[in-house]
């Protein structure tokens, strides 16, 4: 226990000094205990009740829903907001929980949790209750394939977790074998399809006798509704499940299934994006395993906003511009913004910078992903330009060309600020930025530089 | 009229793969892709195809491709020597080996078409680019795996290494080939990044003096690429 007490005073000492010399606190004073104490995690005091969170998307959106609706039921809250969903920033949240008897401070713990992660997480952190929220394909380099991905999560599941699983994804809510489970989705949409027309779907053979499956309806990718028409089997039923979006009065419609009875109940809606109603619905069942009342819920939800950090909207001289995230190396989340893009109302010009900042500095960036995302729907009768910049330029050019983009609706440049160029900055059109998690600031500067040459334009002409 | 079997496109069909197949239709007048699924007999066992071709798959996949390409060992040997066109791309080459073994020792017997065996390491992804060369053409891409393929292919590779790895971290050679049978870790959309092998490959199927699909735009990305993997300061890992 010595060396237990002597990572946890270092840890806080860090912690200390790195407040004082105004750092944040992240995971560091946590990948130092663990340095020193390598099952650090098992030993330091945790709440009794532990939440993880995990899944591709949506683990920070579920996360925050959840800390902000259990702070306003008078819960005490401990998260690792403040540091990272590794080993190292779940350790540091436990440090900032603690007393110096190593005695935590808190009823409850919301946890990201890195999928990769988990082996170095679950031996010792044993969530009472685990949210995945979908598992897809990511960085072929990092994350290879969501079968790798479960299969890590698989390998060190806690057997008393109890699971809370996306019954419309086939991967991830097969977690766990003998954990006690519950299961979320949301029913058939009129925009649902009976085909995918994405390039990816991870799940098209049957998990138990590799027939072809066939899907009642398919949203995107692998999310949907399917059954094997050899051997029966199907998506699992969930207890939780949205029924009816009400996007002209803003709210959906939860059917909730408990030991044969339907109780039925609306929320608020807190986004239009089914990404974010996935998210919602996850929180929705959690809140309700943990006995939350369904009104306070409801409450809850009538007052959240969704932090939009990854978009931005604004209007200069007329001209609307948009900034969208889009995890580049992933091909879903590029696919699921380009969708999401062509469907917005307008004639729009598209700036694309999802080049990978790091790889362009010192090496040459893996581009594989391009082939697996789906490209063709920038394709669209109201998307009048494509405008590509950074060092992949020629590589977006050629996969936009194979995606049968008309050549004279594309333009490519290594120069950032040169795609400003191409821009009408016509009123009539709408400019959208999508830019790779780490091309942010590049993105802004951009922006910022567009604005200005608005500002000229319509200077010009008055 | 061409014909290219794709084998099991429903599961191998990872890193943008698919797409060469694509890229190739779209570049050659008439060309019948026939798309095999693991519930289906392949059609090489009963009529001539230009190309069998294989992408990358999860390491279950390939388990269920190997118990379903078993009974069919000795027809693929036959077809190999005498010179059908395999295109083999990734952990696919390891269905085709002597075996693939796992961390813990057990293995997996393959179709022992090929001497090479692999072994797996699941907590350490292998990532790398690739410049390589076959005959005067070069070669730019890029590995992504876990597994990684021991055994002598001194005489028998794809591509020679002029940076990265070949079969494993220690081999000056990449990839395996017998007769016509080209099997390679170097994955990814490698026909769409290399268009001189694109021809070399179209070469083997008897079509020549072909424009390929955008190939003015495609050798411009390779040859920037290959500039990039030529420049000295770019890390290969």
């Amino acid at each position: 226990m010595l060396k237990f007490y002597i990572a946890l005073y270092t840890a806080k000492i860090v912690r200390i000094m790195l407040k004082i010399l105004g750092r944040k606190a992240s995971f560091f004073p946590g990948r130092v205990a663990i340095t020193i104490c390598k099952d650090f995690l098992g030993k330091v005091d945790k709440p009794k009740q532990i939440i993880g969170v995990t899944g591709t998307n949506g683990k920070t959106t579920v996360c925050n829903l959840i800390i902000d609706a259990l702070k306003q039921n008078n819960y005490k809250v401990l998260d690792n907001s403040f540091g990272s969903n590794i080993d190292a920033g779940i350790a540091a949240s436990f440090i900032a929980g603690v007393n110096i008897i190593n005695k935590t401070k808190y009823d409850i713990t919301v946890l990201e949790i890195d999928e990769r992660s988990s082996p170095k997480i679950f031996p010792y952190v044993k969530p009472t209750y685990l949210i995945c929220t979908n598992l897809f394909r990511d960085s072929i380099r990092r994350n290879a394939h969501p079968e790798f991905i479960l299969n890590i999560l698989n390998k060190n599941l806690p057997e008393q977790t109890k699971l809370i699983l996306n019954a419309d994804d086939l991967i991830s809510s097969s977690l766990g074998s003998t954990n006690e489970k519950i299961y979320f989705a949301i029913d058939k949409l009129d925009t649902d399809k009976e085909q995918c027309d994405n390039i990816i779907n991870d799940v098209r053979i049957c998990p138990k006798c590799h027939s072809l499956l066939k899907y009642n309806y398919v949203r995107y990718h692998h999310i949907g509704n399917a059954y094997c028409p050899n051997c029966g089997f199907k998506s699992p039923k969930p207890n939780y499940e949205v029924t009816k979006i009400d996007y002209k009065n803003n709210n959906i419609t939860v059917s909730i299934s408990t030991k044969g009875t339907k109780l039925i109940s609306k929320y608020r809606l807190i986004s239009n994006s089914i990404f974010n109603i996935y998210n919602m619905i996850a929180v929705i069942s959690l809140l309700s395993e943990l006995g939350i009342d369904i009104e306070k819920i409801q409450n809850f939800f009538e007052k959240e906003k969704i932090i939009e950090s990854r978009y931005n909207k604004e209007e200069v001289d007329g001209i609307k511009i948009i900034s969208h995230m889009a995890k580049g190396q992933n091909p879903i989340a590029c696919s699921c913004v380009f969708d999401y893009i062509r469907n917005e109302k307008g004639k729009k010009e598209i700036i694309l910078l999802l080049f990978d900042l790091f790889d362009s500095k010192e090496s040459s960036e893996n581009i594989t992903w391009l082939y697996d995302c789906d490209f063709k729907f920038l394709n669209s009768d109201d998307i009048d330009k494509v405008i590509i910049g950074g060092p992949r330029a020629e590589d977006f050019y050629l996969r936009l060309l194979l995606a049968n983009v008309p050549k004279e609706k594309l333009a490519f440049t290594e120069e950032i600020d040169n795609t400003i160029n191409y821009l009408s900055l016509d009123k009539s059109k709408d400019i959208y930025i999508l830019f790779e998690l780490y091309d942010e600031e590049i993105a802004k500067n951009l922006r910022r530089k567009i604005e200005i040459k608005i500002k000229e334009k319509e200077g010009g002409v008055s | 009229m061409l014909k290219i079997e794709v084998l099991f496109p429903e599961i191998c069909n990872l890193f943008g793969n698919p797409f060469n197949v694509k890229y190739l239709k779209n570049s050659v007048k008439d060309v019948e892709v026939i798309n095999t699924q693991l519930t289906d007999t392949p059609k090489f066992l009963s009529e001539k195809v230009d190309m069998i071709y294989m992408s990358p798959m999860t390491e279950s996949s390939q388990e269920l491709v190997i118990e379903k390409l078993k009974p069919y060992k000795e027809n693929i040997k036959k077809l190999v020597q005498e010179g059908q066109l395999f295109l083999i791309i990734g952990n696919a080459l390891e269905v085709f080996g002597k075996y693939i073994e796992n961390e813990d020792g057990t293995k997996i017997d393959g179709l022992g078409i090929t001497n090479l065996y692999a072994k797996r390491d699941m907590m350490h992804r292998f990532n790398s680019l690739f410049l390589g060369k076959i005959e005067d053409i070069k070669i730019v891409g890029f590995k992504s795996q876990f597994a990684m393929s021991y055994g002598d292919n001194s005489n028998n590779y794809v591509f020679d290494v002029i940076k990265g790895n070949g079969i494993n971290k220690e081999s000056k050679y990449e990839g395996i080939r017998i007769n016509n049978f080209i099997g390679t870790y170097v994955l990814g959309p490698l026909l769409i990044l290399n268009p001189y092998f694109t021809k070399y490959i179209l070469k083997i199927m008897g079509v020549e003096n072909v424009k390929l699909q955008y190939e003015k735009e495609a050798i411009e990305c390779y040859e920037k690429r290959l500039k990039e993997f030529e420049n000295a300061d770019t890390k290969y890992d």
